[in-house]
């Protein structure tokens, strides 16, 4: 069974939580939603609704993959065997004679 | 693919574009022969070639009459052949396009810095052209987000507000080796994020088409590089792409765009958005002079192992070179046509079809319908796009401990960056070898090149991507188009965009001014005319006028590259 998605208030302590142990601060930006008029930074509000969209987002959807394996499997056992990771491909394929 | 073509002088055989040339065989050379080497190859100069590189073909373009008129107008070609044979000096180029700057930047606000004094200068001393030169004494705008010895490099940025580097970015160091001259560095999106803003986000640079009107895409992030050119305030300019940034401004200010392959330029000096996927290169009036470009700063860099153990840099300038004035392409070349591209009856629509009808016209060329490789939307678009969020981040970790106000109007993407975990940026990194998979099977098993509606998917993996005019809007917009290549093809791409160059004139078009008061065109040969708004000593950019426009943060995050 799958777990309850967050709501926003267990997202927003989430989100600042992980934000404080990298030692980001995000009251450092403007309380509410307006931007500050100096410097064009966002309110914490609006930062926040960003922040947890992209959560619902983002995260969902990558950790939902599974990369194909040989022959296309996406069984799990077989899915490992398929496609490593590459930072940069297209120098790699130089290196590999693609 | 066919089997790799190894010349008898152990570089290329120019006969075949780098793209069916794979050389493993000349790359673990190299490589045995640098780890003999050992300690000794720190000693190297900072921009030495390890790898042996074709010797550019001599540059051969006839000099048009409206460039003879003002030569202001001048591709980088065209100024290049009239300097080395003594006919046009530097310095004189260097004024006319100060001239220009100081009659139409306040419009335009394409420059971040004008180093007029520094120009005027370097311009004085560069009085011996060597016998075959590629860009000597031809004047260049650069981004801001490359590093330029004693220079003010801002990226648009609070962050780097003040920061003055002591090195140039190794690209810069290369043009500038080869007798370029930098007039200044252009305006840009913050951080290279979105059009070029402040970094509060007020915009600044407009479309050198559309002077009057902010609400045109000029293109982002390498904004003012393009509308540089676009409104001919230098010769040709550089920039970086990390999600269309070369592709798009040059699109939008018709002007012929080269994103290389990841490596092929090194990305030493420059500050990162994204380290997997930005891509330094030219925003050039045409083929020819992105080739120059390319030439000049492409190849191996000591400090930058991306650059390392690859195709060596083929002979450019003969790949832009047309064949036949345009009627044979150099290479025998399929070009792609992916579902959609000419669907429909807008006006882009109507010039995508009548660009692969002019193509269809150059033998050698065969325009064939491709399909695109499985799962492409979900591999190219949003979340796996966003696996490039973190690399933003951890660069700038420090600055965003310290405020994250730093960061203005683009800390959003670089919060973001923060939240994705190792687990999902795996899973992109496994699903780019994937798609390049895909791509080189599927997609390239149809083609040779293959034209492209959106920069991003290429971005992602690296290849290389050519953007080049093909018309303008019934309102006088340009209208542009991408062909995307194989690893390293570069020369390929240069070879289709030559050919189409030779039988279209609109990348030859040119924007009115913003206004007729400016200075009169210089023609070749005259007597310079004075003109009272050159800028001197140090030029800071123009005032903001916030009637243009700010974006919000939310924009930024949604535009971002």
């Amino acid at each position: 069974m799958a777990p309850t998605p967050p709501t926003d208030a267990e997202l927003d302590t989430m989100i600042i939580a992980r934000l404080a142990s990298m030692g980001l601060d995000i009251t450092q930006l403007p309380p509410g939603s307006t931007a500050d008029p100096v410097t064009g930074s966002p309110g914490q509000l609006s930062v926040l609704a960003s922040l947890r969209s992209f959560m619902r987002s983002t995260v969902p959807t990558l950790a939902a993959y599974v990369v194909p394996g040989p022959g296309g499997s996406l069984d799990p056992r077989l899915s490992q065997q398929g496609a490593p990771p590459l930072l940069y491909p297209s120098v790699t394929s130089a290196w590999t004679d693609r | 693919m066919s089997a790799p073509t190894v010349g008898t002088g152990g570089g290329l055989d120019t006969d075949q574009p780098t793209d069916r040339h794979v050389d493993r065989r000349s790359f673990l050379t190299r490589m045995s022969v640098l780890a003999a080497v050992g300690a000794s190859a720190v000693s190297l100069p900072a921009v030495a070639h390890a790898a042996p590189q074709a010797v550019p073909s001599a540059v051969a373009v006839g000099i048009r009459p409206e460039a003879l008129a003002d030569i202001t107008e001048l591709t980088l070609a065209e100024a290049a052949m009239l300097i080395s044979r003594g006919r046009l000096t530097s310095e004189r180029l260097v004024e006319a396009y100060l001239d220009r700057i100081g009659a139409f930047d306040d419009t335009y606000q394409a420059w971040n810095t004008v180093v007029a004094d520094a120009a005027l200068a370097r311009a004085r001393s560069l009085t011996d052209p060597p016998r075959r030169s590629l860009l000597y004494g031809v004047p260049l705008a650069i981004k801001d987000n490359y590093f330029t010895a004693g220079i003010e490099t801002t990226a648009s940025s609070f962050a780097f507000e003040g920061f003055v580097p002591e090195f140039d970015a190794t690209s810069v160091a290369k043009l500038l080796q080869a007798g370029a001259v930098v007039l200044g560095k252009t305006q840009m999106g913050p951080l290279a994020t979105s059009r070029a803003t402040t970094p509060a986000g007020v915009v600044t640079t407009v479309n050198a088409w559309t002077p009057n009107n902010p609400s045109t895409n000029p293109g982002g992030s390498s904004t003012g590089s393009a509308t540089a050119v676009a409104g001919r305030m230098a010769a040709s300019s550089i920039g970086t792409q990390t999600g269309g940034s070369i592709t798009g401004p040059s699109n939008a200010q018709n002007l012929t765009g080269l994103k290389p392959t990841m490596g092929r330029v090194s990305l030493y000096g420059i500050v990162p958005l994204t380290y997997t996927r930005d891509h330094p290169g030219p925003l050039a009036r045409d083929a020819m002079d992105a080739a120059i470009m390319l030439q000049t700063m492409a190849g191996e860099d000591p400090a930058d192992p991306r650059t390392q153990g690859l195709p060596p840099v083929p002979d450019l300038v003969r790949a832009a070179t047309p064949v036949n004035r345009g009627r044979r392409v150099r290479w025998s070349t399929r070009v792609g046509v992916i579902p959609g591209f000419t669907s429909g009856t807008s006006e882009t629509a109507q010039a995508n079809t009548a660009f692969l009808d002019t193509l269809a016209d150059v033998s050698g060329i065969d325009v064939v319908d491709v399909t695109l490789p499985e799962e492409w939307d979900l591999l190219t678009g949003g979340a796996f796009n966003n696996v490039r969020l973190p690399e933003r981040t951890e660069p700038f970790l420090h600055i965003m401990r310290e405020d994250l106000r730093l960061l203005g109007v683009s800390v959003t993407s670089w919060l973001q960056g923060a939240l994705l975990g190792g687990v999902e940026f795996i899973t992109g990194q496994r699903a780019k070898n994937l798609l390049l998979e895909r791509v080189l099977d599927d997609l390239f098993d149809q083609c040779d090149v293959v034209v492209q509606t959106s920069p991003v998917p290429f971005d992602i993996i690296g290849l290389p991507e050519l953007a080049l005019p093909i018309g303008f809007s019934s309102s006088g917009v340009p209208i542009g188009t991408i062909l995307g290549g194989l690893p390293f093809g570069e020369d390929r791409l240069l070879a289709v965009a030559a050919a189409y160059q030779a039988q279209t004139d609109w990348h030859l078009r040119r924007p009115e001014d913003p206004d007729p008061d400016g200075p009169a065109p210089t023609p070749l040969g005259t007597p310079r005319r004075p003109y009272t708004q050159r800028p001197a000593g140090v030029r800071a950019a123009a005032r903001p006028r916030p009637e243009r426009g700010r974006l919000s943060a939310d924009e930024v995050a949604r535009r971002s590259q």
